[in-house]
């Protein structure tokens, strides 16, 4: 068996089994403790296996494993799986289980169970798995301990996507012959996880307590996680002031409350935590009609807007320009690209538009266009504000709309109603998952929301993306990203504006919380709270 | 006719007209919901940051959302005949579940808010009526015109930044202490710490109403034939105030009261989303925002049988103030 792909395969195999049960070796671990920590908004339901809403997977992560987890550098770690092991075609990947796991009811974990998670409930319900698992044929089971994935061909993103967050190992006895979607105990959910589920005050708290038989020794560290349900975010601000809450994750505290929340002692305030869970905020264009058909039109807006600007006075100096399709942290970032940000790019701007047939009129202005900004929040009018002026300095006269999020998303995604729209995707575990649905000419689907809007593609970037989601050499795979990123820059169908920066204010009392790339999408069985 | 009889078959009167009243508000309320744009499927997408054709699809099939329009009026409204609100969209459960579980503590913070929002008010109105053009009734007309002027949200976030920020008093949202596990009067204790900012804020903006309403009807009935009467008789003005013209200009402030109660429910949205209190109005605005039309109709339903049953109390409070008034 050769090492397939360097960064996350060699550490998957003579290791795996060492890392699983080695202690992370500080000192000072307190065990006890609740951990309260807001969610916003209150989650619709716990069905992580049918759902990725964002606000389900802060909470079904405490109570669902995944077969694998993720260190803070996004290596894989082994978790329901002991170890495992791609074949030489790749198109066969063996995981050898856990023994001795239990769900929360006191049933054995087998392999019966991981056989029915991926095949009866992600590959048929899960929004991403209908798509993450669809080169999956089946999963054998030899024997209880052992679960054989069998692939149509190799697909080297799947053990990218094998967490807790995007692929949660549910029991087979407890679904029984229930349809997936009808699941009886979908919010009294039944998992292997650090924490079990108690109670589910609506319009308050979800509360999980401590699985006293959770499979790695003495641990959680926690007694109990509190999800709190705080709507305003003032309050929230407020909260945290007061030591109420000791955790707001996902930037679900404003901006510019942070700076002060900072200076204070019992507080702190960090970028860190979010390795996987990349992404890039950008502009969509319509590419279908004029002015953005035109890709000098679109260059030209691209080289107009100050991204380090945006940085700075929009979001407060968090997150930093993007020069591409992917967040930097992302293991097949490429910079080599067409560079936006050269000094004269405002003269090249106005040169492109001129070319492009746009000149100005005797006010000055080339052509208007409404600019449809993501309702989620002030930050992001801000965002379209400073827009409008770094357009005007071209001569583009921009409006701003700014709707309710079903109008917008049916507007953008559904109608094609616009003309410049403003969004962010997330890159995820892999640019299959996370990339290729902004681009591909197969991800241009109306009415599906966050795929390709902008409706640009070419049969040169299908097939540069086609290679890659099966290429299992891992320097060829970065080869292609890399020509991916440079073709996508250059034909310019979204302005790569900004790395989001994902920021937690937590309390100095609780650690251990940037152990996991997810942010707050884990099992947090490894945090404490100094009592 | 006694008038305990009267008063059965007013009230029997007034609960058959309720029937078609609410059957419109339904049908307007379904057909309005159908004008917004995006649904529920968008939404729960939307939050997903990612989703298949596939999936959309099924959920559409799974709402009913991919019937044509007038089959889903007709479904709702047969459902609503027999008692049946339906699921709601987003939580997957029972949408007369999820107000029911959300009433209580509506109605907790609007009973609470709305007696100490008229006692005070009526109080305070008097006391200006009284002092009339002096200081007492100066301090009370600018305090009653500043706390109608500013807006709820404000204050509510004024308050946490003063009593749980700053000075460290009172928790800065929710219903209760979630970690504490309090019972019998520990938990009623902390549940009213809770509702001391929430129940302040909205008591200030709607005493204001009242206590305005109070001082000009106290001003009116001063004038009338009866206190003129009253004075002739010798009695102190103290004893005509307060018990001959306390009791004829309370009248339009209990309509005002009645009027205030759908009001309030607005009211509530806002101060439940400042101070994270579980109840309806954070419901409705989270419903609203998600698109989930079951839930919102049902909510809308439960607003308007509040409101009717309401007008219908105070019309029968007229009958005990004033026994002038007749039932009919």
């Amino acid at each position: 068996m050769k090492p397939l792909n360097i960064l996350y395969e060699a550490r998957s195999l003579a290791g795996a089994a060492v890392i699983a049960c080695m202690p992370i070796a500080a000192v000072a671990q307190q065990s006890g403790g609740t951990l309260v920590m807001t969610v916003v908004p209150e989650p619709p339901s716990l069905a992580s296996y049918n759902s990725t809403s964002q606000p389900i997977g802060q909470v079904a992560t405490k109570v669902y494993d995944g077969l694998l987890s993720y260190d803070s550098e996004t290596m894989a770690q082994p978790a329901l799986a002991e170890s495992w092991e791609v074949s030489e075609d790749g198109k066969s990947i063996t995981f050898n289980l856990r023994q001795g796991v239990t769900w929360h009811d006191g049933e054995p974990f087998t392999s019966a169970d991981v056989q029915f998670t991926f095949m009866e409930v992600l590959k048929k319900f899960h929004p991403r798995g209908v798509n993450n698992f669809r080169e999956l044929l089946a999963v054998d089971t030899p024997d209880e301990h052992t679960a054989i994935f069998r692939l149509t061909g190799p697909a080297p993103y799947i053990l990218r996507i094998l967490s807790s967050y995007e692929s949660p190992i549910v029991p087979k006895h407890a679904f029984g012959e229930q349809d997936v979607r009808e699941y009886d105990k979908a919010n009294m959910p039944i998992g292997t996880g650090p924490f079990k589920f108690v109670e589910w005050q609506r319009g308050q708290y979800m509360r999980f307590d401590r699985n006293e038989d959770y499979w790695k020794d003495g641990l959680p560290y926690l007694d109990r996680i509190l999800a709190r349900f705080i709507p305003d975010p003032g309050t929230r601000t407020a909260a945290m002031e007061t030591g109420e809450v000791h955790l707001t994750a996902y930037s679900h505290i404003p901006t510019e409350d942070l700076g002060f929340l900072a200076e204070q002692d019992h507080l702190e305030v960090t970028q860190d935590g979010y390795e996987m869970m990349p992404g890039v905020t950008f502009l969509i264009f319509d590419t279908t009609e004029p002015p953005f058909d035109d890709v000098r039109v679109r260059q030209a807006v691209s080289y107009a807007i100050d991204r380090q600007f945006i940085t700075d006075a929009v979001w407060n100096g968090y997150g930093k320009p993007a020069t591409g399709p992917m967040d930097s942290k992302m293991i097949w970032y490429s910079d080599d690209v067409r560079d936006y940000t050269v000094a004269d790019r405002l003269d090249i701007a106005n040169q492109l538009l001129d070319e492009a047939g746009y000149p100005r009129d005797e006010s000055g202005i080339r052509f208007e266009i409404t600019h449809d900004v993501q309702p989620y929040g002030e930050v992001w009018q801000r965002f379209g504000e400073v827009v409008v002026q770094q357009l005007a300095d071209v001569g583009i006269d921009v409006t701003i709309r700014y709707e309710d999020t079903p109008t917008w998303l049916n507007r953008v995604f559904t109608d094609y109603d616009f003309a410049m729209t403003s969004t962010g995707y997330f890159n995820f575990s892999d640019p299959v998952i996370g990339v290729h649905r902004g681009y591909h000419s197969n991800q241009i689907q109306q009415g599906t929301v966050f795929v390709n809007a902008s409706r640009w593609s070419s049969p040169e970037t299908d097939q540069i993306m086609n290679e890659a989601a099966v290429e299992i050499d891992f320097d060829r795979r970065m080869g292609l990203y890399a020509e991916l990123q440079r073709l996508v820059v250059d034909a310019a169908p979204h302005v790569f504006v900004q790395e989001p920066a994902q920021i937690s204010v937590y309390n100095s009392k609780v650690n251990g919380l940037l152990e996991s790339p997810f942010g707050s999408f884990w099992g947090m069985d490894t945090v404490w709270i100094e009592q | 006719m006694t008038q305990s009889r009267k008063r059965v078959l007013f009230i029997a009167k007034r609960l058959l007209q309720a029937v078609p009243v609410i059957f419109g508000i339904v049908v307007v309320n379904f057909l309005l919901l159908q004008l917004m744009e995006g649904d529920a499927v968008d939404v729960l997408a939307g939050e997903a940051a990612s989703a298949t054709p596939e999936y959309m699809a099924q959920l559409r099939e799974k709402f009913g959302l991919d019937r044509p329009f007038h089959v889903q009026l007709w479904a709702y409204v047969s459902n609503v005949i027999v008692l049946d609100l339906g699921y709601s969209f987003r939580y997957d459960m029972p949408v007369v579940d999820l107000i029911m579980t959300r009433f209580w503590p509506t109605m907790l913070l609007m009973t609470t808010t709305l007696f100490i929002a008229i006692t005070v008010g009526i109080i305070l109105g008097l006391l200006a009526a009284t002092g009339l053009n002096r200081w007492r009734d100066t301090i009370i007309s600018v305090l009653a015109l500043v706390s109608y002027a500013t807006p709820l949200f404000w204050v509510g976030l004024m308050l946490v930044l003063l009593f749980s920020v700053r000075l460290g008093w009172l928790p800065t949202s929710g219903m209760e202490t979630i970690a504490a596990f309090y019972e019998g009067w520990d938990r009623v204790l902390d549940i009213a710490r809770h509702m001391v900012m929430p129940v302040t804020a909205l008591s200030l903006f709607y005493m204001a109403a009242f206590t305005r309403l109070m001082r000009a009807s106290m001003l009116e009935q001063s004038n009338m034939d009866y206190v003129t009467t009253a004075r002739a008789k010798g009695l102190t003005e103290r004893r005509i105030a307060w018990v001959h013209v306390l009791r004829n200009a309370l009248l339009p402030v209990l309509t005002m009261g009645g009027v205030q109660v759908a009001n309030l429910l607005g009211g509530s949205v806002i101060i439940e989303s400042v101070f994270g209190w579980p109840g309806m109005g954070l419901l409705a605005f989270e419903a609203l925002f998600a698109r989930d039309l079951n839930l919102l109709l049902g909510i809308f339903l439960f607003a308007a049988i509040l409101v009717l049953a309401t007008n219908l109390i105070i019309d029968i409070l007229y009958t005990f103030l004033d026994p002038r008034i007749e039932l009919s």
